[in-house]
């Protein structure tokens, strides 16, 4: 059976958003059954994750998979297993799709050349986290009435760019669907050469709103770890990156791929508001990762259109 | 009187602004703080004889401490700002290595508010680049400049680490801030005086060059990296100088300055082995202090800064090894370049008022600085003729750390005009004096 990867959105054409999408809502409406029946999938969280292993693994029953999770704790992985030494058990026990979760970017392809069996990327490094930005697509897209109202839009992706493996996924996404991006950070959370992706960067989440932004994207700022070292203090990054009441008023949408720090990137009035998408986007989870694995494993070849 | 009350015309000083390119024996008018004529024959019912004596772009000085908030016993701002009057400064910034720092922003709105009050100069704050300079958070810079802080910096200190002065540099870049660097490694820097001849022969603990120099390269590296605004405080050595000139040539966004007594005076001093000597960084050998000038003459070093760092008798008068570094600096600033270095031929007058009035100015104004008509009215009156001896109990200043105490100078400020004022006044005249 041809198997597909899904590594990583570098490069991902309109034609395949809309198949996922498609394939997604199909799922989601009940049109598309148990298509993993007989098949196994493989969960191997060589880092913690609460959402998104229990999203694909919620995936990956619903559509009638057998499936195997290995996580960091008590596995080969604590044991100091290495990764391919992982893949190549997995990949001997006759898994039909790995979805991989590590540390560092790169371990999804490395992974993808070690096994037979479909990869899925579930977030690697500073590298990609294809499904979600997959799904964040689909969300918008439903909040706007379909794939098509998502060309035009503007939305600004503020935050921790520089270690965001959702930046590096959402960029090229949004970009394939038509979409103008920009991007909102201090220069200690872009890379060097951020000028790469050709996109505006600018400073603050009211100048996103100059700009014409209608969706606000925040990421989640580390903020034990970047707060003295990259950024002042969680009072100025709020300030000036936090999304709060006051930029809502035009009618903006927000975004966040969670956990959110409430009183950082997002004030809590925020986060449930009607301008939020953040539930929907936990929401969409499911759906979208169940067109994937089918996807992935072969078990849809097209969109049920 | 017919004539506005902030309206006067100084009558027959010669003019020399390289900015403007203004060389001779003319008149100017001024008129609401600014600028309004320059010419021959200016007419008006107050005037300012000004003949024989020189008319400048008012002086500039980015680095000056003035020990508010903490060590008011030392230097006030009423106190500092006068000093920097007497000496023609007309603009100065802050260093903030004060007691409390000045990492918080309303420490810096405090200051503005106070140097409206207590300030007979403009005077600009530099903040913290990171909290208590300690070279480990940085601070809310983007607040700090919302509260008026005009550029940030570890000064005294120095930015120990160069990942994290790298990641300074870009925050302050986001922040639209420029960084001032004081440059100084301190694992080089155990000593208290140069560790050249005169520190082996005196058997004063040295710090060598290299600290220096090594603190220098990192910083223009990393500032030629990140593109942020740059600014090389206290240039010491021939290397450093050198450096900036290479790294100047690579695109770097840097500007450097100098100090008057890096230009003038040597670690020959050090055999004295009295504490009024110590300063940071030190005094250099000859060959330093040659290399440091010709960087300044030939436009490698933007512009000159005083550093004036007033210290308490009681932490001078000690051995150099408890003494505390530093020299008074606004009040000799211009006499002893005139004396030592247009006297001897070694700069051009115009070159001294370039580094000392135009290319400072431009630094701290972002944009043109000079005697033209709508600039504001900051101008600098000097006698070059005047020979005076510096004397303790003649200095403006709280304190009296001047290491050229008991120097014959050539050239002295008679008068500073801030915005139209005359702030400082030693011509007899009377007329627009601030009480």
């Amino acid at each position: 059976l041809p198997v597909r990867n899904f590594l990583t959105l570098e490069g991902v054409g309109r034609e395949e958003l809309k198949e996922v999408l498609g394939l997604a809502r199909d799922h989601s409406s009940g049109r598309v059954g148990h298509s993993l029946i007989g098949r196994t999938v493989c969960l191997a969280f060589f880092e913690a994750s609460t959402r998104t292993a229990v999203s694909f693994e919620l995936a990956a029953r619903r559509t009638g998979a057998d499936v195997i999770s290995i996580s960091e704790k008590g596995s080969a992985i604590q044991k100091g297993e290495s990764l391919l030494d992982t893949v190549v058990t997995l990949d001997a026990l006759g898994a039909d799709a790995i979805v991989i979760r590590h540390p560092s970017a790169g371990a999804a392809a490395l992974t993808a050349r070690h096994t037979r069996a479909a990869v899925v990327n579930a977030g690697d490094g500073r590298g990609q986290h294809p499904t979600q930005a997959l799904l964040d697509l689909y969300a918008l897209s439903n909040a706007l009435g379909g794939f098509y109202e998502l060309a035009g839009r503007r939305i600004a992706v503020v935050g921790d760019i520089l270690h965001s493996r959702v930046a590096r996924s959402l960029v090229p996404a949004f970009r394939a669907a038509g979409m103008e991006v920009a991007l909102v950070a201090p220069d200690t959370l872009l890379p060097l050469e951020a000028r790469a992706w050709g996109l505006p960067i600018l400073s603050s989440v009211d100048d996103a709103l100059d700009w014409g932004a209608d969706t606000l994207y925040a990421l989640r700022l580390q903020k034990e770890r970047m707060t003295g070292a990259r950024v002042p203090s969680v009072a100025e990054y709020a300030r000036y990156y936090g999304v709060a009441k006051r930029h809502l008023t035009a009618g903006a949408l927000v975004m966040h791929p969670g956990p959110v720090n409430r009183g950082v990137e997002i004030q809590g009035d925020v986060v449930l508001s009607g301008a939020s998408l953040i539930p929907t986007q936990v929401a969409s989870g499911v759906a979208v990762r169940s067109a994937v694995l089918a996807l992935a494993t072969g078990a849809v070849e097209k969109a049920a259109a | 009187v017919t004539s506005a009350p902030n309206e006067f015309v100084i009558r027959g000083a010669h003019v020399l602004d390289p900015s403007s390119g203004l060389d001779g024996v003319m008149d100017v008018r001024l008129s609401a703080g600014r600028v309004a004529e320059v010419g021959e024959g200016l007419r008006g019912i107050r005037a300012l004889d000004a003949d024989s004596l020189s008319l400048f772009p008012g002086f500039v000085d980015v680095h000056a401490h003035w020990r508010t908030p903490g060590r008011e016993d030392e230097e006030t701002i009423e106190s500092g700002s006068a000093a920097a009057a007497a000496g023609g400064f007309t603009s100065v910034v802050m260093m903030p290595n004060t007691e409390p720092v000045v990492d918080k922003p309303i420490v810096v709105s405090g200051l503005v508010r106070r140097v409206e009050q207590e300030s007979r100069v403009r005077a600009y704050v530099s903040a913290a680049l990171h909290e208590g300079l300690k070279g480990e958070r940085l601070t809310e810079m983007r607040l700090l400049k919302e509260a008026g802080a005009y550029g940030v910096s570890d000064d005294g200190l120095g930015t120990q680490v160069a990942g994290v002065l790298r990641n300074g540099m870009l925050y302050a870049r986001s922040a639209g801030l420029t960084v001032i660097v004081h440059c100084e490694d301190s694992s080089l820097a155990t000593g208290v005086v140069h560790d050249g001849v005169a520190a082996a022969l005196a058997g004063v603990p040295g710090s060598p060059g290299s600290a220096e120099d090594a603190a220098t390269a990192t910083a223009l590296v990393l500032a030629a990296e990140t593109g942020a605004k740059v600014h090389i405080t206290h240039v010491s050595t021939a290397l450093s100088a050198a450096l900036v000139g290479f790294f100047k040539g690579r695109g770097a966004c840097v500007t450097a300055d100098t100090t008057p007594h890096h230009l003038t005076l040597t670690d020959e001093r050090i055999s004295t082995l009295e504490g009024l000597y110590r300063v940071n960084p030190p005094l250099r050998p000859d060959g330093d202090r040659l290399g440091v000038g010709e960087a300044l003459r030939d436009g490698i070093l933007d512009f000159v800064a005083t550093d004036h760092a007033p210290h308490a008798a009681s932490e001078k008068e000690l051995p150099l090894e408890e003494a505390a570094p530093g020299f008074l600096g606004h009040e000799t600033a211009f006499a002893a370049l005139y004396t030592e270095l247009v006297r001897k031929g070694e700069l051009s007058l115009s070159r001294l008022v370039e580094t000392m009035a135009c290319a400072p100015g431009r630094w701290v104004r972002g944009g043109a600085y000079g005697v033209s008509v709508g600039a504001p009215a900051d101008l600098t009156l000097v006698d070059l003729s005047e020979e005076w001896t510096v004397r303790a109990d003649s200095l403006v200043s709280r304190s009296s750390n001047s290491p050229y105490l008991g120097r014959r100078l050539e050239g002295r400020v008679v008068g500073t005009v801030v915005g139209g004022e005359l702030v400082y006044d030693r011509m007899g005249a009377r007329f627009g004096v601030r009480a």
